[in-house]
């Protein structure tokens, strides 16, 4: 293995704690060429066509996993209505969200127990505890929501989620997995992660407008413009998530949806689902994975296995003379964040020099 | 050129878009002024200071009717005209039209959101794509911020700039020494101009945004002392109130984007300062955006959907 493939928990189990191995455009190609992209978005395809022309509501078969997994999101939710957001608000966000996500850090690799092995659990249990946004920034964006479909990746690979579970997956699990991020989104305010304001699909998310989508397609009268009709969000949210995003922007934002969401207000002009879902799939692909400010902080492992980009691209301990690419304002490493280890302090700000010289994180707007 | 400048001002004031070709003559124009303005702008009381447009057009203009119109009312602008609202490029060149016809009668200092690299993010290079369909605006745009000045003191008393003070800068004349002309840097002085963040701290902290720095009351007052100065007005912290006194009255934050995002529901200020410098604040709220002529026209479809 290469040196970046540390055993999880020290004993060789063919585990690993996930890293970070995009640093480069070069690497971004090469993972786009890569067997795990193609497994991401195979996973992607799949769910997205597990929920064509499929209500919310939709009875599935529910499995001890399935089950396991909407527990544990429950539990997440619960947290968070225990864990109140402080008075003193300010525009970085609610610090009460760091509470909540130390908690994640701690009692997260519990949550899986009994739903992965033992040796499992530290290499899975890393892209969960990425998958809620991030503690220093109180930020969240759509290289968190990755974070949690490359964990739900994990179950696959690991046999727990089934072929025929996908449709589950996505109602049960992934729509719950909104619903705890809306909770979190309005209880600590959480930025939005490198947000292109009024020019981007969503604050947050990307992946509730893609199978959101495809749950429309070949409805027989909700066509893309519906979205404009009250009346037909009102009635039809609670069934179909796209709707049920456009209920959420306009309750956060004020005036139309031509003002706060162009992107949304244009996608309403095209004429069928089928391409307004086809539209969402290509735009994942350029726009999240094709995106190097976001794929830079995706993990990989043993599960997630990726040996084309660069062993540096997450070493902390060589955080002093690490040439990170930050660009364009996502959710930094750790060892970039404010709270640098105080042995490497030292090196980092003698390293602050030189530092300009290479490509450097965007700081938080 | 004036009578030219004179219709551009008119139809930007009515949220029309100018063409590429008077958008680089106008960026031209303010370069050649800027490049004159000193990194510590000495402006004459009375004055009225405003904090973060970001795009914002309507509440600008609601702005101006709240606080008089230019050049009647002389403007101190602190930075941060655009990305994240709608109308990024109308109120940068709005703004910029106008510092071009009455250079003494307004007063604009970058904001860290004046940067290639954030505006690459935060919306209004997307914006610029979108109306224009080339980068050459968003250039334009860039090269004016590159000359904006840092910094302004009013009457001797006033310090006026976008962020906050910076440990590396303990006399004003340390500001003079930047060379200014250059995309924002990502630590430093003048880096620190931009993004640093008053708190109720003692002495200097890292930032949580990941440039610049926090600072404490203590700082601040040994800086006005150090100076002679009574007063530092910033911006680049929304604040619900639309202005918000720290220190006893020595720090205060203006924030000039109400309803920030079209979601934030926070009320927005002005500080006027009369020839006398006693302050005034002026509060207004979100334009109502109910005239269908100033819709944002459709874009055509996206080509991920076609």
């Amino acid at each position: 293995m290469s040196e970046a493939a540390v055993p999880a928990n020290g004993i060789e189990t063919g585990y690993y704690v996930p890293k970070r191995r995009i640093l480069s455009q070069e690497d971004l190609k090469r993972f786009e060429a890569s067997p795990v992209y193609a497994d991401y978005m195979g996973f992607l395809e799949q769910l997205n066509q597990a929920v064509l022309d499929t209500p919310t509501r939709t009875e599935c078969d529910r499995t001890p996993v399935i089950d396991h997994l909407v527990t544990l999101l429950d539990t997440l939710k619960q947290w968070c209505d225990e864990i109140q957001p402080d008075e003193h608000r300010t525009r970085f966000g609610n610090p009460a969200f760091r509470l909540w996500y130390d908690r994640l850090t701690e009692r997260g690799p519990e949550l899986l127990k009994g739903l992965v092995s033992d040796e499992a659990i530290p290499e899975v249990a890393r892209y969960l505890q990425e998958s809620f946004g991030n503690q220093e920034r109180i930020d969240y964006g759509t290289g968190h929501e990755a974070n949690f479909m490359a964990f739900l990746l994990c179950l696959k690979k690991l046999s727990l989620i089934r072929d025929e579970d996908a449709r589950a997956v996505v109602l049960l699990v992934f729509f719950k997995y909104i619903e705890v991020m809306r909770h979190l989104q309005f209880s600590y305010w959480l930025e939005p992660a490198g947000s292109h304001g009024v020019w981007g699909l969503d604050d947050y998310h990307f992946l509730p407008f893609l199978f959101g989508s495809s749950q429309l397609r070949g409805h027989k009268h909700l066509r893309p413009k519906s979205i404009h009709n009250k009346d037909i969000i009102e009635e039809y949210a609670k069934d179909y998530m796209y709707l049920a995003c456009i209920q959420f922007v306009n309750s956060v934002k004020t005036e139309s949806l031509r003002w706060h969401s162009p992107m949304l207000d244009d996608i309403s002009g095209v004429k069928t689902w089928d391409k307004v879902n086809q539209g969402m799939l290509k735009m994942y692909r350029a726009e999240v994975l094709g995106k190097l400010p976001i794929m830079q902080h995706f993990m990989f492992g043993s599960l997630l296995a990726f040996d084309g980009g660069s062993d540096r691209a997450e070493d902390e301990a060589t955080c002093g003379d690490h040439a990170h690419v930050h660009a364009l304002g996502q959710e930094l490493p750790t060892c970039c964040g404010m709270r640098i280890p105080s042995a490497f302090g030292a090196a980092a700000a003698a390293q602050d020099a030189t530092a300009a010289t290479h490509a450097r994180r965007l700081p938080f707007d | 050129m004036s009578s030219d400048l004179d219709t551009q001002i008119q139809r930007l004031r009515r949220c029309e878009l100018i063409s590429e070709k008077e958008v680089h003559q106008l960026c031209d124009k303010a370069c050649e002024i800027l490049i004159q303005e000193s990194n510590v702008q000495r402006i004459d009381a009375p004055v009225t200071i405003c904090g973060d447009i970001h795009g914002q057009f309507h509440d600008l203009i609601e702005l101006f009717r709240v606080g008089g119109e230019c050049p009647e009312t002389n403007y101190l602008f602190m930075g941060d005209f655009v990305d994240r609202g709608f109308y990024s490029v109308e109120t940068f060149l709005l703004l910029l039209a106008l510092k071009v016809r009455y250079p003494d009668r307004i007063t604009l200092i970058r904001g860290n959101h004046e940067s290639r690299q954030i505006t690459q993010v935060y919306g209004f290079y997307d914006e610029c794509m979108r109306k224009f369909g080339s980068v050459d605006v968003w250039r334009h745009c860039c090269d004016v911020f590159d000359y904006l000045t840092l910094a302004a003191v009013i009457d001797d008393r006033v310090l006026c700039v976008h962020g906050g003070l910076s440990p590396k800068i303990t006399r004003l004349d340390q500001i003079h020494y930047i060379d200014r002309k250059q995309e924002v840097p990502h630590d430093g002085p003048m880096c620190d101009l931009l993004w640093s963040d008053p708190e109720d701290i003692s002495g200097w902290a890292s930032s949580p945004r990941g440039a610049g720095y926090l600072f404490g009351g203590d700082v601040a007052a040994m800086f006005l002392q150090v100076n002679d100065l009574h007063m530092i007005a910033r911006a680049h912290q929304l604040v619900m109130e639309g202005y918000k006194s720290m220190f006893d009255d020595t720090v205060v934050t203006v924030w000039s984007a109400p309803n920030y995002c079209y979601r934030c529901g926070n009320v927005a200020s002005i500080l006027a300062f009369d020839d006398h410098l006693n302050k005034e604040v002026l509060f207004f709220t979100a334009a109502t955006q109910d005239n269908a002529s100033t819709l944002p026209s459709r874009a055509p479809a996206l080509d991920y959907f076609l």
